[in-house]
Protein backbone atom coordinates (compact mmCIF):
# COMPACT_ATOMS: atom_id res chain seq x y z
CA UNK A 1 0.00 0.00 0.00
CA UNK A 2 1.15 3.36 -0.83
CA UNK A 3 0.53 6.46 1.62
CA UNK A 4 0.24 10.05 1.38
CA UNK A 5 0.34 12.44 4.00
CA UNK A 6 -0.17 16.17 3.38
CA UNK A 7 2.50 15.80 0.57
CA UNK A 8 3.49 19.34 -0.54
CA UNK A 9 6.28 20.42 -2.69
CA UNK A 10 7.06 23.97 -4.35
CA UNK A 11 9.23 25.07 -6.68
CA UNK A 12 9.70 28.60 -5.88
CA UNK A 13 6.84 30.11 -5.77
CA UNK A 14 5.03 27.63 -7.98
CA UNK A 15 2.95 25.10 -5.68
CA UNK A 16 3.57 21.73 -7.87
CA UNK A 17 1.72 19.33 -5.28
CA UNK A 18 0.09 20.71 -2.16
CA UNK A 19 -1.51 18.59 0.84
CA UNK A 20 -2.01 15.43 -1.11
CA UNK A 21 -3.59 13.10 1.48
CA UNK A 22 -4.16 9.58 -0.34
CA UNK A 23 -3.69 6.13 -0.19
CA UNK A 24 -3.64 3.58 -2.97
CA UNK A 25 -4.77 0.17 -2.07
CA UNK A 26 -3.48 -3.21 -3.30
CA UNK A 27 -5.33 -5.23 -5.53
CA UNK A 28 -6.70 -3.12 -7.92
CA UNK A 29 -5.08 -0.61 -10.42
CA UNK A 30 -5.71 2.69 -9.45
CA UNK A 31 -5.57 5.35 -11.78
CA UNK A 32 -3.74 8.75 -11.24
CA UNK A 33 -5.15 11.13 -13.06
CA UNK A 34 -4.98 14.78 -14.35
CA UNK A 35 -3.91 17.16 -16.68
CA UNK A 36 -0.26 17.96 -17.70
CA UNK A 37 1.63 19.92 -15.25
CA UNK A 38 -0.83 19.03 -12.41
CA UNK A 39 1.82 17.64 -10.27
CA UNK A 40 1.45 13.78 -11.51
CA UNK A 41 5.29 13.45 -12.14
CA UNK A 42 5.92 15.00 -9.04
CA UNK A 43 4.48 13.00 -6.56
CA UNK A 44 5.47 9.97 -8.44
CA UNK A 45 8.78 11.14 -7.68
CA UNK A 46 9.01 12.32 -3.83
CA UNK A 47 7.58 8.40 -3.58
CA UNK A 48 10.35 7.32 -5.34
CA UNK A 49 12.55 9.58 -3.03
CA UNK A 50 13.96 11.21 -6.08
CA UNK A 51 12.62 14.84 -4.89
CA UNK A 52 12.29 15.98 -1.66
CA UNK A 53 9.11 16.95 -0.53
CA UNK A 54 8.57 20.25 1.40
CA UNK A 55 6.25 19.01 4.13
CA UNK A 56 4.45 15.72 4.47
CA UNK A 57 6.22 11.93 3.55
CA UNK A 58 5.23 9.48 1.28
CA UNK A 59 4.86 5.87 2.45
CA UNK A 60 5.29 2.76 0.77
CA UNK A 61 3.98 -0.30 3.26
CA UNK A 62 4.30 2.15 6.81
CA UNK A 63 8.46 3.01 5.24
CA UNK A 64 9.73 5.99 3.50
CA UNK A 65 11.31 5.05 0.09
CA UNK A 66 14.86 5.69 1.25
CA UNK A 67 14.18 2.99 4.47
CA UNK A 68 13.10 0.11 2.39
CA UNK A 69 15.70 -2.68 2.67
CA UNK A 70 15.77 -3.85 -0.97
CA UNK A 71 14.07 -1.02 -2.97
CA UNK A 72 13.56 -2.62 -6.21
CA UNK A 73 11.80 -5.93 -4.65
CA UNK A 74 9.67 -3.84 -2.88
CA UNK A 75 8.54 -1.15 -5.52
CA UNK A 76 8.86 -1.40 -9.24
CA UNK A 77 8.66 2.23 -11.13
CA UNK A 78 8.65 3.41 -14.85
CA UNK A 79 9.82 7.21 -14.33
CA UNK A 80 10.10 8.42 -17.43
CA UNK A 81 9.99 6.86 -20.86
CA UNK A 82 13.75 6.10 -22.56
CA UNK A 83 15.65 6.88 -19.46
CA UNK A 84 18.40 4.74 -20.78
CA UNK A 85 21.69 5.45 -21.59
CA UNK A 86 21.18 5.07 -25.95
CA UNK A 87 24.63 3.49 -25.81
CA UNK A 88 24.15 0.51 -23.26
CA UNK A 89 22.10 -2.40 -24.32
CA UNK A 90 18.71 -3.75 -22.61
CA UNK A 91 20.56 -6.69 -20.87
CA UNK A 92 23.14 -3.96 -19.61
CA UNK A 93 20.97 -1.64 -18.18
CA UNK A 94 18.51 -4.60 -16.06
CA UNK A 95 21.67 -6.35 -15.09
CA UNK A 96 23.48 -3.53 -13.49
CA UNK A 97 19.73 -2.46 -12.15
CA UNK A 98 19.88 -6.61 -11.05
CA UNK A 99 22.83 -6.70 -9.15
CA UNK A 100 22.32 -3.12 -7.23
CA UNK A 101 19.57 -5.42 -5.56
CA UNK A 102 20.78 -9.00 -5.21
CA UNK A 103 18.24 -10.01 -7.68
CA UNK A 104 19.36 -12.80 -9.46
CA UNK A 105 20.61 -12.87 -12.99
CA UNK A 106 18.16 -15.57 -14.49
CA UNK A 107 15.35 -12.59 -13.85
CA UNK A 108 16.71 -10.41 -16.02
CA UNK A 109 16.29 -12.97 -19.08
CA UNK A 110 12.29 -13.31 -17.83
CA UNK A 111 11.63 -9.92 -17.56
CA UNK A 112 12.67 -9.53 -20.94
CA UNK A 113 10.48 -12.35 -22.41
CA UNK A 114 7.48 -10.86 -20.37
CA UNK A 115 8.22 -7.19 -22.50
CA UNK A 116 9.25 -8.95 -25.77
CA UNK A 117 12.47 -7.83 -25.91
CA UNK A 118 14.63 -10.98 -25.71
CA UNK A 119 15.70 -10.67 -29.18
CA UNK A 120 16.54 -7.58 -28.91
CA UNK A 121 18.73 -7.63 -25.49
CA UNK A 122 21.94 -6.83 -26.86
CA UNK A 123 21.14 -3.81 -29.16
CA UNK A 124 22.08 -0.44 -27.89
CA UNK A 125 18.92 1.26 -26.17
CA UNK A 126 19.49 4.24 -28.73
CA UNK A 127 18.63 2.19 -31.61
CA UNK A 128 15.03 1.75 -30.51
CA UNK A 129 11.94 2.66 -30.87
CA UNK A 130 9.39 4.77 -28.58
CA UNK A 131 7.36 1.34 -27.87
CA UNK A 132 10.49 -0.72 -27.11
CA UNK A 133 12.00 1.81 -24.72
CA UNK A 134 8.72 1.78 -22.85
CA UNK A 135 8.89 -1.90 -22.76
CA UNK A 136 12.05 -1.62 -21.51
CA UNK A 137 11.20 0.76 -18.33
CA UNK A 138 8.13 -1.50 -17.67
CA UNK A 139 10.95 -4.39 -17.62
CA UNK A 140 13.14 -2.06 -14.87
CA UNK A 141 9.86 -2.20 -13.10
CA UNK A 142 9.03 -5.75 -12.93
CA UNK A 143 12.29 -6.45 -12.47
CA UNK A 144 12.00 -6.94 -8.32
CA UNK A 145 8.97 -8.95 -8.97
CA UNK A 146 7.53 -5.85 -6.51
CA UNK A 147 4.50 -5.91 -4.70
CA UNK A 148 3.73 -2.20 -5.51
CA UNK A 149 4.23 -0.86 -8.84
CA UNK A 150 4.52 2.83 -10.36
CA UNK A 151 4.01 3.78 -13.50
CA UNK A 152 4.29 7.32 -15.16
CA UNK A 153 2.33 7.72 -18.10
CA UNK A 154 3.68 3.89 -19.30
CA UNK A 155 1.12 3.87 -22.73
CA UNK A 156 2.71 6.79 -24.30
CA UNK A 157 4.70 6.16 -27.34
CA UNK A 158 2.67 2.59 -27.24
CA UNK A 159 0.64 1.53 -30.41
CA UNK A 160 -2.80 -0.04 -30.31
CA UNK A 161 -1.30 -3.49 -29.38
CA UNK A 162 0.98 -2.33 -26.84
CA UNK A 163 -1.21 -0.43 -25.14
CA UNK A 164 -3.58 -3.44 -24.61
CA UNK A 165 -1.04 -5.51 -23.29
CA UNK A 166 -0.15 -3.12 -20.43
CA UNK A 167 -3.45 -3.08 -19.56
CA UNK A 168 -3.65 -6.72 -19.50
CA UNK A 169 -0.40 -6.23 -17.84
CA UNK A 170 -1.56 -4.03 -14.93
CA UNK A 171 -4.85 -5.68 -14.12
CA UNK A 172 -2.86 -9.10 -14.14
CA UNK A 173 -0.97 -7.96 -11.85
CA UNK A 174 -3.27 -6.29 -9.32
CA UNK A 175 -5.31 -9.65 -10.05
CA UNK A 176 -2.07 -10.59 -8.07
CA UNK A 177 -2.80 -8.69 -5.28
CA UNK A 178 -0.30 -5.93 -6.39
CA UNK A 179 -0.65 -1.98 -5.65
CA UNK A 180 -0.27 -0.79 -9.01
CA UNK A 181 -0.86 3.04 -8.82
CA UNK A 182 -0.23 4.31 -12.71
CA UNK A 183 -0.52 7.87 -13.87
CA UNK A 184 -2.10 8.73 -17.16
CA UNK A 185 -3.60 12.36 -18.62
CA UNK A 186 -6.13 9.84 -20.85
CA UNK A 187 -9.22 9.46 -19.33
CA UNK A 188 -10.45 7.23 -21.59
CA UNK A 189 -7.36 4.69 -21.38
CA UNK A 190 -7.76 5.21 -17.42
CA UNK A 191 -11.70 4.08 -17.82
CA UNK A 192 -10.67 0.62 -19.18
CA UNK A 193 -7.59 0.27 -17.20
CA UNK A 194 -8.21 1.29 -13.56
CA UNK A 195 -10.65 0.18 -10.80
CA UNK A 196 -10.10 3.16 -8.25
CA UNK A 197 -9.24 6.98 -9.56
CA UNK A 198 -6.78 9.42 -7.93
CA UNK A 199 -7.71 13.17 -9.68
CA UNK A 200 -5.68 15.92 -8.74
CA UNK A 201 -5.04 19.41 -10.65
CA UNK A 202 -2.86 22.10 -9.52
CA UNK A 203 -1.40 19.45 -7.76
CA UNK A 204 -4.44 19.18 -5.05
CA UNK A 205 -6.60 16.28 -4.83
CA UNK A 206 -9.91 16.88 -6.67
CA UNK A 207 -11.32 13.32 -6.56
CA UNK A 208 -10.17 9.94 -5.03
CA UNK A 209 -13.38 7.75 -6.28
CA UNK A 210 -13.86 4.66 -8.57
CA UNK A 211 -14.15 4.74 -12.23
CA UNK A 212 -18.01 2.76 -12.01
CA UNK A 213 -18.81 6.16 -9.18
CA UNK A 214 -17.34 8.71 -11.92
CA UNK A 215 -19.45 7.17 -14.40
CA UNK A 216 -22.61 7.75 -13.19
CA UNK A 217 -22.39 11.16 -11.81
CA UNK A 218 -22.21 12.57 -15.70
CA UNK A 219 -22.68 11.96 -18.88
CA UNK A 220 -19.53 10.48 -19.54
CA UNK A 221 -16.42 10.33 -17.61
CA UNK A 222 -14.59 12.45 -20.26
CA UNK A 223 -16.96 14.99 -18.99
CA UNK A 224 -16.69 14.42 -15.19
CA UNK A 225 -12.78 14.34 -16.07
CA UNK A 226 -13.13 18.21 -17.19
CA UNK A 227 -15.64 19.03 -14.69
CA UNK A 228 -13.77 18.08 -12.23
CA UNK A 229 -10.00 19.16 -13.46
CA UNK A 230 -12.17 23.03 -14.33
CA UNK A 231 -13.36 23.74 -10.97
CA UNK A 232 -9.12 23.26 -10.53
CA UNK A 233 -8.51 26.13 -12.43
CA UNK A 234 -11.37 28.05 -11.38
CA UNK A 235 -10.15 27.63 -7.77
CA UNK A 236 -7.04 29.06 -8.97
CA UNK A 237 -9.52 32.01 -10.19
CA UNK A 238 -11.00 32.67 -6.78
CA UNK A 239 -14.14 30.55 -6.66
CA UNK A 240 -13.40 29.51 -3.72
CA UNK A 241 -14.12 25.58 -3.00
CA UNK A 242 -12.41 22.69 -0.14
CA UNK A 243 -11.18 19.97 -1.35
CA UNK A 244 -13.31 17.96 0.49
CA UNK A 245 -16.34 19.51 -1.52
CA UNK A 246 -14.74 18.60 -4.44
CA UNK A 247 -14.26 15.58 -3.55
CA UNK A 248 -18.15 14.79 -2.75
CA UNK A 249 -19.02 16.04 -6.02
CA UNK A 250 -16.86 13.63 -7.52
CA UNK A 251 -17.77 11.02 -5.25
CA UNK A 252 -21.79 11.68 -5.70
CA UNK B 1 18.05 -1.18 7.26
CA UNK B 2 18.78 -0.97 4.14
CA UNK B 3 19.98 -4.94 2.87
CA UNK B 4 22.50 -3.20 0.15
CA UNK B 5 25.72 -1.48 0.64
CA UNK B 6 28.96 -0.26 -1.16
CA UNK B 7 29.67 -3.96 -2.77
CA UNK B 8 25.75 -3.70 -4.51
CA UNK B 9 26.70 -0.22 -5.40
CA UNK B 10 30.16 -0.97 -6.94
CA UNK B 11 29.15 -3.85 -8.95
CA UNK B 12 26.34 -1.85 -10.61
CA UNK B 13 28.86 0.59 -11.69
CA UNK B 14 31.13 -2.07 -12.92
CA UNK B 15 28.44 -3.15 -15.13
CA UNK B 16 27.69 0.28 -16.24
CA UNK B 17 30.40 1.62 -16.71
CA UNK B 18 32.28 -1.86 -18.92
CA UNK B 19 28.87 -1.68 -21.04
CA UNK B 20 29.65 2.05 -22.76
CA UNK B 21 31.84 2.21 -25.92
CA UNK B 22 32.42 5.74 -24.53
CA UNK B 23 34.53 4.16 -21.86
CA UNK B 24 36.78 1.98 -23.74
CA UNK B 25 37.46 4.88 -26.69
CA UNK B 26 38.22 6.69 -23.99
CA UNK B 27 40.46 4.51 -22.30
CA UNK B 28 42.05 3.63 -26.01
CA UNK B 29 42.36 7.26 -26.69
CA UNK B 30 44.38 8.26 -23.23
CA UNK B 31 46.86 4.73 -24.10
CA UNK B 32 47.78 5.76 -27.41
CA UNK B 33 47.67 9.47 -27.14
CA UNK B 34 51.01 8.35 -24.54
CA UNK B 35 52.24 6.04 -26.71
CA UNK B 36 52.29 8.04 -29.76
CA UNK B 37 53.60 11.00 -27.92
CA UNK B 38 56.50 9.33 -26.39
CA UNK B 39 57.62 7.35 -30.03
CA UNK B 40 57.43 10.88 -31.05
CA UNK B 41 60.19 12.20 -28.54
CA UNK B 42 62.00 9.35 -28.81
CA UNK B 43 62.09 9.48 -32.97
CA UNK B 44 62.47 13.21 -32.72
CA UNK B 45 65.57 12.80 -30.77
CA UNK B 46 67.47 10.16 -32.35
CA UNK B 47 69.38 12.30 -34.24
CA UNK B 48 69.64 14.95 -31.91
CA UNK B 49 73.32 16.72 -31.07
CA UNK B 50 73.71 16.61 -28.71
CA UNK B 51 73.03 13.23 -27.31
CA UNK B 52 69.83 13.56 -24.94
CA UNK B 53 70.31 12.15 -21.60
CA UNK B 54 67.93 9.47 -20.06
CA UNK B 55 66.02 11.97 -17.85
CA UNK B 56 65.62 14.66 -20.75
CA UNK B 57 64.21 11.24 -22.78
CA UNK B 58 61.59 10.52 -20.36
CA UNK B 59 60.27 13.47 -19.08
CA UNK B 60 59.60 14.57 -22.69
CA UNK B 61 57.64 11.04 -23.43
CA UNK B 62 55.73 11.52 -20.53
CA UNK B 63 54.44 14.19 -22.10
CA UNK B 64 51.06 12.80 -23.78
CA UNK B 65 49.93 12.65 -20.27
CA UNK B 66 48.64 16.28 -20.91
CA UNK B 67 45.89 14.73 -23.51
CA UNK B 68 45.56 11.54 -21.57
CA UNK B 69 44.40 13.63 -18.96
CA UNK B 70 41.98 15.03 -20.93
CA UNK B 71 40.43 11.73 -21.62
CA UNK B 72 40.60 10.03 -18.47
CA UNK B 73 38.64 13.77 -16.90
CA UNK B 74 36.24 13.03 -19.43
CA UNK B 75 35.37 9.47 -18.97
CA UNK B 76 35.47 10.44 -14.62
CA UNK B 77 32.80 13.80 -15.61
CA UNK B 78 30.63 10.93 -18.34
CA UNK B 79 30.22 8.37 -15.32
CA UNK B 80 28.41 10.81 -13.53
CA UNK B 81 26.31 13.42 -15.99
CA UNK B 82 25.92 10.83 -18.19
CA UNK B 83 23.27 9.82 -15.96
CA UNK B 84 21.87 12.63 -15.34
CA UNK B 85 21.38 13.62 -19.56
CA UNK B 86 19.78 10.50 -20.45
CA UNK B 87 17.59 10.20 -17.21
CA UNK B 88 19.51 6.75 -15.97
CA UNK B 89 20.26 8.56 -12.56
CA UNK B 90 16.70 8.34 -11.61
CA UNK B 91 17.17 4.36 -12.26
CA UNK B 92 20.49 4.79 -10.31
CA UNK B 93 18.96 6.49 -7.18
CA UNK B 94 15.04 4.38 -7.30
CA UNK B 95 17.27 1.28 -6.92
CA UNK B 96 19.77 2.97 -4.31
CA UNK B 97 18.24 5.76 -2.62
CA UNK B 98 21.55 6.33 -0.17
CA UNK B 99 22.97 8.54 -2.84
CA UNK B 100 26.29 8.01 -1.04
CA UNK B 101 26.55 4.58 -1.79
CA UNK B 102 26.19 5.46 -5.42
CA UNK B 103 28.75 8.38 -5.63
CA UNK B 104 31.27 6.34 -3.13
CA UNK B 105 31.01 3.21 -5.76
CA UNK B 106 31.58 5.63 -8.94
CA UNK B 107 34.49 6.84 -7.38
CA UNK B 108 36.14 3.81 -7.01
CA UNK B 109 35.01 1.63 -9.79
CA UNK B 110 35.49 4.58 -12.18
CA UNK B 111 38.80 5.78 -9.94
CA UNK B 112 40.42 2.20 -10.12
CA UNK B 113 39.63 1.97 -13.88
CA UNK B 114 41.20 5.62 -14.65
CA UNK B 115 44.07 4.53 -12.31
CA UNK B 116 44.84 1.31 -14.48
CA UNK B 117 44.41 2.66 -17.50
CA UNK B 118 46.85 5.87 -16.74
CA UNK B 119 49.40 3.80 -15.62
CA UNK B 120 49.27 1.27 -18.93
CA UNK B 121 49.49 4.82 -20.58
CA UNK B 122 52.06 6.11 -18.87
CA UNK B 123 54.20 2.61 -19.05
CA UNK B 124 53.20 2.84 -22.88
CA UNK B 125 54.50 6.53 -22.95
CA UNK B 126 57.85 5.17 -21.22
CA UNK B 127 58.20 2.20 -23.50
CA UNK B 128 57.37 3.79 -27.05
CA UNK B 129 60.21 6.73 -25.93
CA UNK B 130 62.66 3.91 -25.11
CA UNK B 131 61.51 1.85 -28.42
CA UNK B 132 62.18 4.69 -30.56
CA UNK B 133 65.74 5.51 -29.27
CA UNK B 134 66.98 2.03 -29.53
CA UNK B 135 70.47 1.67 -31.28
CA UNK B 136 71.19 5.19 -30.68
CA UNK B 137 73.76 6.68 -28.20
CA UNK B 138 71.26 7.50 -26.07
CA UNK B 139 71.07 5.91 -22.85
CA UNK B 140 68.06 3.67 -22.02
CA UNK B 141 66.15 4.76 -18.69
CA UNK B 142 65.63 1.64 -16.64
CA UNK B 143 63.08 1.66 -14.44
CA UNK B 144 65.01 -0.35 -12.13
CA UNK B 145 66.36 3.70 -11.20
CA UNK B 146 63.62 4.76 -8.59
CA UNK B 147 63.64 8.03 -10.10
CA UNK B 148 62.63 7.28 -13.42
CA UNK B 149 59.96 4.06 -12.19
CA UNK B 150 58.43 6.79 -9.92
CA UNK B 151 57.74 9.23 -12.66
CA UNK B 152 55.70 6.77 -14.62
CA UNK B 153 53.76 5.63 -11.59
CA UNK B 154 52.99 9.10 -10.74
CA UNK B 155 51.94 10.28 -14.28
CA UNK B 156 49.38 7.00 -13.61
CA UNK B 157 48.22 8.11 -10.25
CA UNK B 158 47.69 11.41 -11.53
CA UNK B 159 45.48 10.45 -14.77
CA UNK B 160 43.78 8.65 -11.88
CA UNK B 161 43.34 11.70 -9.59
CA UNK B 162 41.76 13.48 -12.70
CA UNK B 163 39.39 11.13 -13.77
CA UNK B 164 38.10 12.11 -10.02
CA UNK B 165 37.82 15.33 -10.03
CA UNK B 166 35.88 14.79 -13.49
CA UNK B 167 33.93 12.36 -11.43
CA UNK B 168 33.10 15.39 -8.34
CA UNK B 169 32.54 18.02 -11.09
CA UNK B 170 30.18 16.26 -12.82
CA UNK B 171 28.48 15.46 -10.14
CA UNK B 172 28.64 19.27 -9.22
CA UNK B 173 27.80 20.63 -12.93
CA UNK B 174 25.41 17.71 -13.84
CA UNK B 175 25.54 18.68 -17.78
CA UNK B 176 28.22 16.73 -19.41
CA UNK B 177 29.59 20.06 -21.88
CA UNK B 178 29.51 22.16 -19.06
CA UNK B 179 31.64 19.74 -16.72
CA UNK B 180 33.50 18.80 -19.12
CA UNK B 181 34.54 22.49 -19.63
CA UNK B 182 34.75 23.71 -16.59
CA UNK B 183 37.41 20.75 -15.78
CA UNK B 184 39.14 21.92 -18.90
CA UNK B 185 39.28 25.28 -18.14
CA UNK B 186 40.72 24.29 -14.84
CA UNK B 187 43.18 22.20 -16.33
CA UNK B 188 44.77 25.18 -18.75
CA UNK B 189 43.34 28.44 -17.54
CA UNK B 190 45.82 28.07 -14.00
CA UNK B 191 48.54 27.49 -16.17
CA UNK B 192 48.33 30.15 -18.51
CA UNK B 193 47.82 33.05 -16.36
CA UNK B 194 50.80 31.38 -14.13
CA UNK B 195 52.89 31.04 -17.54
CA UNK B 196 52.34 35.16 -18.10
CA UNK B 197 54.32 35.86 -14.83
CA UNK B 198 56.95 32.96 -15.57
CA UNK B 199 59.41 32.18 -12.42
CA UNK B 200 57.57 34.80 -9.99
CA UNK B 201 54.52 32.85 -10.27
CA UNK B 202 56.54 29.49 -8.75
CA UNK B 203 54.95 30.14 -5.32
CA UNK B 204 51.43 29.39 -6.67
CA UNK B 205 52.00 28.07 -9.73
CA UNK B 206 53.88 24.86 -8.27
CA UNK B 207 49.46 24.09 -6.95
CA UNK B 208 48.42 24.57 -10.37
CA UNK B 209 48.01 20.47 -11.80
CA UNK B 210 49.34 21.11 -15.42
CA UNK B 211 52.43 22.76 -13.98
CA UNK B 212 52.48 19.94 -11.55
CA UNK B 213 52.40 17.26 -14.32
CA UNK B 214 54.83 18.51 -16.83
CA UNK B 215 57.79 20.16 -13.65
CA UNK B 216 57.14 17.97 -10.74
CA UNK B 217 54.99 14.62 -11.45
CA UNK B 218 56.39 13.48 -15.02
CA UNK B 219 60.04 14.22 -14.38
CA UNK B 220 62.97 12.41 -12.70
CA UNK B 221 63.87 15.50 -10.87
CA UNK B 222 61.49 18.20 -10.27
CA UNK B 223 62.01 21.95 -11.18
CA UNK B 224 63.51 23.76 -8.38
CA UNK B 225 60.82 25.82 -6.14
CA UNK B 226 58.14 23.08 -6.98
CA UNK B 227 57.21 20.15 -4.37
CA UNK B 228 58.83 16.82 -4.91
CA UNK B 229 56.59 14.20 -7.18
CA UNK B 230 54.89 12.53 -4.52
CA UNK B 231 53.55 15.51 -2.75
CA UNK B 232 52.23 17.13 -6.07
CA UNK B 233 50.39 13.43 -6.43
CA UNK B 234 49.26 14.13 -2.99
CA UNK B 235 48.07 17.20 -3.86
CA UNK B 236 46.14 15.82 -6.90
CA UNK B 237 44.21 13.37 -4.92
CA UNK B 238 43.18 16.32 -2.28
CA UNK B 239 41.88 18.46 -5.10
CA UNK B 240 40.07 14.84 -6.32
CA UNK B 241 38.89 14.52 -2.70
CA UNK B 242 37.81 17.87 -2.68
CA UNK B 243 35.55 18.14 -5.57
CA UNK B 244 33.73 14.89 -4.79
CA UNK B 245 32.87 15.46 -1.51
CA UNK B 246 31.73 19.11 -2.48
CA UNK B 247 29.54 17.04 -5.29
CA UNK B 248 28.53 14.72 -2.75
CA UNK B 249 26.89 17.22 -0.55
CA UNK B 250 24.56 18.84 -3.45
CA UNK B 251 23.91 15.02 -4.25
CA UNK B 252 22.00 14.46 -0.87
CA UNK B 253 20.33 17.81 -1.19
CA UNK B 254 19.26 18.15 -4.44
CA UNK B 255 16.49 16.81 -6.47
CA UNK B 256 16.90 14.41 -9.56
Amino acid sequence: MIELRELTKRYGNQVAVDGLSIRVQPGVVTGFLGPNGSGKSTTMRMILGLDAPDRGEALIGGVRYRDLKWPLTTVGALVEAGAFHPGRSARAHLTALAVSNDIRGSRVEQVLRVVGLSDVATRRAGTYSLGMRQRLGVAVALLGDPAVLLLDEPVNGLDPEGIRWIRDLLRGLAAEGRTVFVSSHLIAEMALTADRLVVIGRGRLLAETTVAELAKSDDSLEDAFFRLTSQAIDYRGGAWMSGSHARRMGAS
Amino acid sequence: MNGYGFRHGARMEWIKLRSLRSTWWLAIAAVVSMAAAGSGVGLGYRSHTPVPTAAQILNNSLGGAVLAQLFLGALGVLVVTGEYGTGTIRSTFAALPRRWIVLAAKVAVSGGAALTVGLAASFAGYLSGQLAIRGTAIPAASLGDPAILRAVVLTGLYLGATALIGVGIGTIVRHSGAAIGTLFGLMFVPMILAGLFGEASIPVGRFVPLLMLLNSIAVTSPVPGLFSGWISSLLMCGYAAVTVLGGGVLLRRRDT
